[in-house]
């Protein structure tokens, strides 16, 4: 079994499986821990709570005008390659079809020379955001293993994905290979550490508006 | 008196067939431009040839369809290919060759006799090792006996089609006759792969000829094949190829795309994973080849190419499941068994985060400041800012 | 009463710390569990806290003040705990940590929530930050100041012993401004309680809301055993504490009857009462809690109350954290400041978005926190002398105590004016009589 047979047969059932496992896990464990009741009389009705909640969800993704001066620059670059990312993984034909045959759905795909493009655009800003983690004074305090392995395995990704499409380095089944490689090993490390705020996002901003919502205070 | 063939030199066999200096000279330069040489290797290799003896080729043919020699003999170039055989003494082609039962063994056994360790053997099929070997047998000999004994002498092996070269589709699981490819077998001989379901005529032409002008194994990569043909992927040199690149593919057979032309990739081409020279020389004379004519590669060059996943799934679809092609419902069942044991194990852990939390809070908790344990007062300095 | 305790009385660190585990566990519940997962250390926290931006000093992070209830959290009863623990990827939170801690939590957090507003994942981390205070109460870490004043409040209904008692010291404000002072009446429809630092420092705001609630005809109470609105025990991190505070209050707007528990210009004391009591308590409020700018807001748009206009130049207004940015409480002074006609120059940062003041969350009574106090507060007076305004405005004495401070530090030549108290001068139309 050569390298990229490994990867798309027997490493990603492997890693699929232990990524549905642990994230499951995760978000379980916590769900189940204590809850504690408000009692006190909340200013806006339940509904309208949660309609506070749902918008929250949204609108946190853009930061309040008198934050933007000190924040603008870091959210934008943190937002852009983000969007990067999602075009790549999403807007690509290669990854469509690969949604197509785990999930039977597809969807229109960009051009791939568009994609190569942006991927070189979104490697370009995640360089830059890890240099300014490196280089920030805050989010160098902040920082830990969890940070820099996952900016390493999804940066492997990137590379990998952009060095199979470049025949860049190695024969293209062996770049081929090692980036589904690489995808097998985000997936299995994603419950573990912090990539896996794409599920805590929406929810978080939710609980937190509805509680904002519920004072009637901003959010 | 008439030259004994194993004495003719190649200018005097085509001499004998009436075919022009010019005529030899022009396809050396096609073969020549073939393999990527320039022009003035092309002259020389006519030159070479004209006064080159023939070298001795034994044909050996084991568990194989015979495409391959199909795909030799069947060319539609007029007999340029056929002159192959004037430029080659074929001292033994149990397909081809006249004389049969003992006396075809006989003609072998001669020929590796008199050009022992200069003769070249040509092999197609693959070769069973199940059971003692019997699943291919000849005269009474096993294949794998026929072809040690007949490699011992040879200057080289030429492994022609995928079979010979990599198992083929005998060597597809389940692999009942225990096939294996020539190379897994002989260890000490210089072998040239030229794989191929089957490989293309020029192809294999092209790369006796260097050999036989030459005398020398041409450029071969990991797989041993000749780097001429087999250095690039189809998906590198297909001309379908702006299409990949502007996302504009076939969705099924016969819809919009494919009748435009599309790219095929999400057929099921495997043209981005296999090398060979089917997007530039083509086939049956440069006539067209099978993305050509609608079909996506099915990477009959590839090792293992039939264990590789449905011929239609794209190359980047998930691979498991009935037919190397994961459904839908598969990975549906994979995902959700994941997700309720995980979930289970989710709630054991929350159980034991909750359990560890009483735990911390110990017994009734003391009012603060009341019946607090002996000590628990506040810090008598306050630390300042730093 | 303020006798520092022996050093025979100082727990051990092992103490310290299991004091503090206590006080994580008793806290943590699937939404701060959540909280703290949800992290994804990006440090945009910092940007929107006025310490670190007076600072540029990352310590001040607001989801670094934290991080030793992050740790634990992650070690005792995350999803992967006993993993963390078998191979020791985090390890226990020592006294040390905690020591050094003290400063983050207590020193450079107003709890002002303005963290949480910028957070991109959505993360209460001011809320987070009052649950880690009540685990440095446990162990033995909250600042000296508060620590005493909680502990008097909750023995006493007084966070500091005085020369005479807070209800002589109200009764005379009464006589000395002419407002009648209801006290101790058996059955009211609000009950009134008053700042502490009002009758100490500002005691025409007492006066003020004595006038306001006379003018406006509501059968009204002051309760003599029920008397403070601050409640030192939330200042402090201690959470039974802070429950009997608030306990002393319910019970005496139980006593009377009361339909409303009117929390003064107070911003703290509207978050302990109004979003904290009820939970403490352990079932709803029999009555309503109302802000009294709230309250006065509501009354003027129901037309009970009306207003004449004050002749006065530009001003601008100060929002008290816990009354806007996490009470809800932003339209009703700026109706008030507009039905008094006031031209109101907004500060830059205004309404939800307010920096604080820089004296919440106890830090005005902490002696050690000045310097960094004051750092921090530099920006926000720049902001208001930007505005061009003549005289500033706000609804909370500790905001007023905070700024006065500074105007003594920075000599400076603004003085925060009482909304309650302008209110009360622009009173229009004849006084109603009660029911």
């Amino acid at each position: 079994m050569d390298l990229l047979g490994f990867a798309r047969g027997t490493g990603l059932k492997v890693a699929l499986v232990v990524f549905c496992f642990g994230v499951a896990w995760r978000l379980v464990a916590v769900a189940l821990l204590k809850y504690k009741r408000n009692f006190n009389e909340p200013r806006r009705s339940v509904a309208h709570s949660a309609l506070g909640g749902l918008l929250t969800m949204g609108s946190r993704s853009w930061p309040h005008a008198e934050f933007i001066p000190r924040t603008g620059a870091g959210e934008a670059l943190g937002y852009s390659y983000h969007i990067g990312l999602f075009l790549i993984v999403l807007a690509f034909a290669p990854h469509i079809a690969l949604f197509r045959s785990l999930t039977g759905f597809s969807w229109p795909a960009l051009p791939s020379s568009v994609i190569t493009i942006i991927s070189v655009l979104t490697l370009t800003l995640f360089l830059a955001v890890l240099f300014r983690r490196v280089t920030n004074g805050v989010m160098r305090l902040l920082s830990n293993f969890d940070d820099y392995f996952s900016w390493f395995i999804t940066a492997s990704v990137i590379v990998t994905g952009l060095a199979a499409t470049a025949h860049f380095g190695a024969r293209y089944e062996t770049l081929l290979g090692l980036h589904v490689l690489s995808f097998d090993a985000l997936l299995i490390w994603f419950p573990f550490g912090k990539l896996m705020h794409a599920f805590y996002l929406l929810p978080s901003r939710a609980f937190n508006g509805y509680l904002l919502a519920r004072k009637g205070a901003p959010s | 008196m008439a030259l004994r063939d194993r004495d003719m030199t190649i200018g005097d066999a085509l001499d004998r067939n009436h075919v022009s200096r010019r005529a030899f000279a022009k396809f050396c330069m096609a073969a020549a431009s073939a393999m990527a040489l320039p022009p003035m290797v092309g002259k020389a290799m006519a030159e070479q040839l004209r006064v080159a003896r023939r070298p001795s080729v034994i044909y050996l043919s084991f568990q194989e369809c015979t495409g391959c020699l199909e795909s030799l003999t069947r060319s539609f170039t007029p007999s340029i290919e056929g002159l192959i055989f004037d430029v080659v003494s074929l001292d033994y082609n149990d397909t081809l060759m006249a004389a049969s039962g003992a006396a075809a063994e006989e003609a072998r056994a001669t020929a590796i006799k008199e050009n022992y360790g200069k003769y070249l053997v040509i092999v197609d099929g693959s070769v069973p090792m199940g059971d003692g070997g019997i699943y291919s047998c000849a005269g009474g000999r096993s294949a794998v006996d026929v072809l040690r004994e007949t490699a011992k002498g040879a200057a080289a092996i030429v492994c022609v089609g995928t079979c010979s070269s990599f198992g083929g589709i005998p060597y597809a699981d389940p692999n009942p006759t225990g096939a294996l490819p020539v190379s897994d077998i002989i260890g000490n001989r210089p072998i040239i792969n030229i794989s191929g379901c089957p490989p293309i005529p020029e192809v294999i032409t092209g790369t006796l000829l260097q050999y036989a002008a030459r005398g020398t194994l041409p450029d071969l990569d990991a797989q041993r094949r000749p780097t001429a043909f087999f250095g690039n992927s189809i998906h590198d040199r297909c001309y379908r190829r702006p299409f990949y690149d502007q996302g504009k593919f076939a969705k099924s057979f016969d819809d919009e795309g494919a009748r435009n032309g599309w790219c095929l990739y999400e057929l099921g081409c495997k043209g981005p994973t296999t090398y060979n020279a089917c997007a530039t020389v083509k086939w049956n004379g440069g006539t067209s080849f099978p993305i050509e004519s609608g079909h996506g590669c099915i990477g009959c060059s590839e090792p293992g190419f039939w264990d590789k996943g449905s011929l239609y799934a794209p190359l980047s679809a998930a691979r498991w499941g009935k037919a190397g092609e994961a459904t839908s419902m598969e990975s549906l069942e994979l995902v959700a068994g994941g997700a309720i044991v995980g979930a289970a194990v989710g709630a054991g852990a929350a159980l034991l985060g909750r359990h560890r939390q009483n735990q911390l809070i110990g017994g009734n908790e003391p009012a603060a400041g009341v019946a607090r344990a002996p000590g628990a007062g506040p810090e008598v300095t306050h630390r300042q800012e730093k | 009463m303020n006798s520092p305790p022996t050093a025979d009385l100082a727990p051990t660190p092992a103490a310290r710390v299991q004091g503090a585990m206590r006080g994580f566990a008793r806290e943590l519940g699937a939404l701060s569990a959540f909280r703290l997962d949800s992290c994804i250390h990006c440090g945009i926290c910092a940007d929107a806290c006025h310490f670190y931006i007076a600072t540029e000093d990352p310590q001040y992070t607001p989801i670094w003040k934290v991080e030793p209830f992050k740790q634990a959290y992650k070690r005792e009863s995350s999803a992967f705990a006993p993993l963390v623990r078998l191979f020791g990827l985090k390890r226990e939170v020592t006294a040390e940590q905690l020591g050094d801690w003290q400063h983050l939590l207590f020193d450079s957090c107003n709890l002002c929530g303005r963290c949480s507003l910028i957070c991109p994942m959505g993360i209460d981390v001011a809320a987070l930050i009052e649950q880690a205070r009540h685990a440095m109460f446990e162990a033995g870490l909250a600042p000296p100041e508060l620590y005493e004043r909680a502990a008097l409040q909750s023995r006493t209904g007084q966070p500091e012993a005085s020369t005479e008692p807070y209800r002589d010291q109200l009764l005379a404000i009464g006589r000395e401004h002419g407002v009648v002072i209801p006290l101790d009446l058996a059955e009211a429809e609000v009950m009134l309680c008053v700042p502490r630092t009002d009758i100490e420092h500002y005691p025409d705001a007492v006066a003020a809301l004595a006038r306001v609630m006379t003018h406006l005809g509501v059968r009204c109470t002051f309760r003599s055993d029920g008397l403070i609105a601050e409640n030192y025990g939330y200042f402090a991190g201690g959470r039974d504490w802070q429950r009997e505070i608030s306990l002393r209050l319910i019970e005496q707007a139980v006593a009377c009857k009361a339909k409303t528990l009117l929390v003064p210009e107070c911003g703290h004391a509207y978050t302990a009462l109004r979003w904290e009591a009820a939970d403490l308590y352990g079932k709803p409020l029999p009555f309503e809690v109302r802000h009294v700018t709230e309250y006065l807001g509501e009354q003027l748009q129901a037309g009970r109350l009306k207003l004449k206009k004050a002749d006065t130049g530009k001003v601008t207004f100060h929002d008290p954290c816990q009354l806007v940015r996490k009470g809800g409480v932003t339209n009703a002074p700026r109706e008030l400041m507009q039905a008094m006609g006031l031209s109101v120059s907004e500060l830059q940062n205004h309404g939800g978005f307010a920096f604080c003041c820089g004296g919440g969350g106890g830090v005005i009574d902490l002696k050690g926190a000045a310097p960094l106090r004051y750092r921090a507060m530099a920006a926000k007076l720049r902001e208001v002398d930007d505005t061009g305004a003549q005289a500033f405005l706000t609804s909370c004495s500790d905001c007023r105590r905070t700024f006065d401070d500074a105007r003594e530090h920075f000599r400076w030549d603004k003085t925060p004016h009482s909304l309650l108290e302008w209110v009360a001068a622009q009173l229009a139309g004849p006084q109603k009589s009660q029911p």
